[in-house]
């Protein structure tokens, strides 16, 4: 359980310059992937946030005017407020849960390989199916959750269109749809715990509680920090649960940033205004996960 | 279940069969791999995937080219649209293939939403379609930027009648600088009953008698209570998500208006456009005679799952409701206090500015408006025809209750159609379903007094 082991300085050749010229051939078509796909269309959505640009016609320079547009825009600010709420409640909710699963699942009985695939195959399976049926779950009128509720004397709940249970009601159909990419990430972590570690501390004595709780999770953390900083990002950028879950539009209760930046640019012919808006989207979420990456000198454990 | 999440009616029907394709998908998909894919689905699949069709009917033998006489040319044609209009715009495309054979058309179909999405984005890079579908209320989104054809030149060179074609339906692409699209169809609003249950009730068929006050009396009468006093059956239904089916119909036959002729300001504010939009929360809240949103998100249109005894609504439902084994008549829409209204919105065809092929493009838009094109069109019951040869000939005898549907537009309103016109609508619409149809926070009077500087912002900046 030694700290992350930081390599000597390179600089001046050595013997790992040679590597290093190799490692950056490797790396090559990713980061020419990343500078023409990505690193190119960030900076183009630079210069258009500081344009009135309706994507037809040419665009006019109107310099921050977006930006402090947008932080008076009452929509935008509750999109905000949405998607950090979601971001919030879903990811610790979402990682504990995945977890729990993962050490549950990381045991060798009958039919372990169907139980995780079954947990897996909402990842794989189209947003729009995965709607339909929680549509159906959700339903006002006859939903499978409200009939459930029902055998125990609990009222019918509007569960999409009432604005304070439709958020919480997207976001856990959000958790159960990525669990399978969580447990995954955490059984393949758990199962690259050496067992002599484990076996050692049952020699020492520890209980299955002290085994997890000494073992097993500290070696766990680097699955953690990583699913941790998948989910935080893929949260705050969420867009087709909502898309395709609250109809016929998102409320002022279920619009998120993403929807949004969608809106503006693809329906109401502001494209500088939903650059503007992603921009501020990006330094966000740019922000939380600098400080996600710095935090995990005290908490993340490499073997 | 689904409706369109643009403020457009027309396109929740579109929306909906994509939806109801993705589930036969699912369904086809749950069957396992023994059982083979029904047909229904995989139509569903090659729908919901847009898709490019290249015409494939041979060039006829006695080649007459209807007219043409420019170069050889291929054209592509963009249209949104479910699996029945896939084939059927194929039909028509053929068919004027073979017609003139020195044209080939491509047609490119896409759901609702990313038809939109794609042709914006086409649009920006130069390569748009050379003629697309044109829904009625966003075409001055697109003709004010610069993007769109003036037809006149060829209408004044080829001695083109366009009195041939429904009046409303013309001027909805025609601006002080040219006519920039040709209508290809069109949509009205009209009352649907379900005969089965009014014969039970023993109550005569709605007409064109009836008035805001009869279509209550009624509604209450048919509204019926199961066990532990749910309801059963409603006696109306409609959508409150959208202008068009059927609150703007409420403001215009009470004597108000949605915007002005300059589009400059919002009318919606008056105190009868309020008026028209609460008879829609009373006959929800009030009179409790037809489903609340949340009801209606669960349980999908209730006239066509036979749960509602009427329905206000477009006339893109026939085909529906047809296939929904309902037995049901079409009448007007009850009479407000200031007279009879309905609601029309036309598809134009319209050409991209940068068409390589304008000639050819031209021939194609006015071949869509011609006698042949629109009795195929019509055989769709999914819209009207917009020619009024085909429209009081063949189309008003073509199922019962289409004459309804053609006198309709003698009485009909354009559907608003303007500049900025999703993100005014949206504003409109969010503050709406939140505040006045989902629940009945506050009185139609008070949301609109409300929301009134926030659309006129719109309005001002656009």
């Amino acid at each position: 359980m030694t700290r992350l082991r930081r390599p000597a300085s390179r600089r001046g050749g050595g013997p790992l310059a040679g590597e290093g010229r190799w490692a950056l051939a490797f790396l090559l078509p990713t980061l020419l992937g990343l500078a023409v796909l990505s690193a190119g269309p960030i900076l183009a959505t630079l210069a258009i946030s500081l344009t009135k640009w309706d994507l037809l016609t040419a665009p006019k320079l109107v310099g921050l005017d977006n930006f402090l547009a947008l932080l008076s825009d009452d929509r935008f600010l509750k999109a905000l407020r949405n998607t950090f709420f979601y971001t919030v409640v879903s990811v610790p909710i979402g990682l504990v849960v995945a977890l729990a699963l993962a050490l549950a699942l990381n045991t060798k009985v009958r039919g372990i390989a169907f139980i995780r695939t079954a947990y897996f195959l909402p990842v794989v399976t189209s947003t729009i199916a995965i709607a339909l049926v929680w549509q159906w779950i959700y339903s006002a009128d006859s939903g499978l959750l409200n009939q459930v509720l029902g055998v125990f004397g609990i009222t019918s709940q509007k569960w999409l269109s009432d604005p304070t249970l439709a958020m919480p009601s997207i976001i856990a159909m959000s958790i159960w749809q990525g669990l399978g990419v969580n447990v995954i990430i955490f059984l393949a972590g758990l199962q690259a715990i050496p067992s002599d570690l484990l076996d050692a501390a049952s020699v020492d004595g520890a209980g299955s509680w002290a085994r997890l709780r000494n073992v097993t999770l500290p070696l766990l953390t680097p699955s953690v920090f990583f699913t941790g900083v998948l989910s935080l990002i893929g949260s705050f950028q969420v867009f087709d649960q909502i898309f395709v879950l609250v109809k016929p539009r998102p409320t002022e209760a279920t619009i998120t940033v993403v929807y949004f930046i969608y809106e503006n640019g693809f329906r109401f012919f502001k494209m500088g205004y939903a650059s503007a808006a992603s921009w501020i989207l990006f330094l966000i979420v740019a922000f939380f996960s600098a400080v996600y990456f710095r935090s995990q000198n005290r908490w993340v454990h490499y073997q | 279940m689904f409706s369109d999440r643009t403020a457009t009616g027309g396109a929740r029907r579109r929306r909906l069969l994509a939806l109801v394709g993705g589930l036969a998908i699912v369904i086809s998909a749950c069957g396992g791999s023994t059982a083979s894919p029904s047909g229904a689905a995989q139509t569903a699949a090659a729908a919901s995937a847009s898709q490019a069709i290249e015409s494939s009917v041979p060039p006829s033998a006695a080649p007459s080219d209807a007219g043409y006489t420019g170069p050889e040319a291929t054209i592509t044609y963009s249209i949104w649209g479910d699996p029945q209009e896939i084939k059927n715009q194929q039909a028509i495309v053929d068919a004027f293939h073979a017609t003139t054979p020195k044209i080939t058309v491509k047609v490119t179909v896409s759901d609702w939403d990313p038809y939109w999405d794609k042709l914006q984005t086409s649009i920006a890079g130069g390569d748009a379609p050379d003629v697309f579908a044109m829904d009625g209320p966003l075409f001055p989104d697109y003709q004010t930027r610069d993007v769109l054809l003036d037809l006149k030149p060829f209408i004044d060179r080829d001695g083109y009648d366009l009195g041939q074609l429904a009046d409303q339906a013309v001027s909805d692409f025609k601006t002080p600088d040219g006519q920039f699209g040709v209508p290809r169809d069109l949509n009205v609003v009209a009352l649907y009953y379900n005969k089965k249950m009014f014969d039970t009730a023993g109550i005569p068929y709605p007409d064109g008698t009836w008035d805001w006050a009869k279509l209550v009396d009624v509604a209450k009468q048919l509204t019926l209570k199961g066990a532990g006093g749910k309801t059963s059956q409603w006696g109306f239904y409609t959508e409150s998500t959208d202008m068009e089916n059927y609150w703007s119909e409420l403001v215009w036959q009470n004597g108000g208006d949605i915007i002005s002729a300059d589009h400059k300001t919002s009318l919606v504010g008056s105190d009868q456009a309020a008026g028209g939009i609460q008879f829609l929360q009373d006959l929800i809240w009030k009179h409790k005679v037809m489903p609340d949103a949340a009801i209606t998100d669960a349980l999908g249109d209730a006239f066509e799952q036979g749960q509602a005894a009427m329905e206000a609504n477009g006339s893109w439902l026939v085909a529906t409701h047809q296939a929904a084994g309902l037995d049901f008549g079409i009448a007007p829409l009850p009479k407000g206090p200031a007279g009879q209204a309905t609601s029309i919105n036309p598809t134009g065809a319209v050409v991209y500015k940068g068409t390589k092929s304008p000639e050819a493009a031209w021939a194609f838009v006015k071949y869509l408006a011609s006698p042949a094109a629109q009795t195929k069109l019509m055989e769709l019951k999914a819209s009207l025809p917009a020619n009024k040869a085909v429209l009081t000939g063949p189309f008003a005898t073509s199922f019962d209750g289409a004459k309804v549907l053609a006198d309709a537009i003698g009485y009909a309103h354009i559907k608003p159609s303007f500049k900025g016109f999703n993100d005014w609508t949206t504003a409109l619409q969010t503050e709406l379903d939140a505040n006045v149809f989902t629940e009945p926070k506050k009185t139609a009077r008070q949301a609109l007094t409300d929301v009134l500087p926030k659309l006129d912002e719109i309005l001002a900046g656009q």
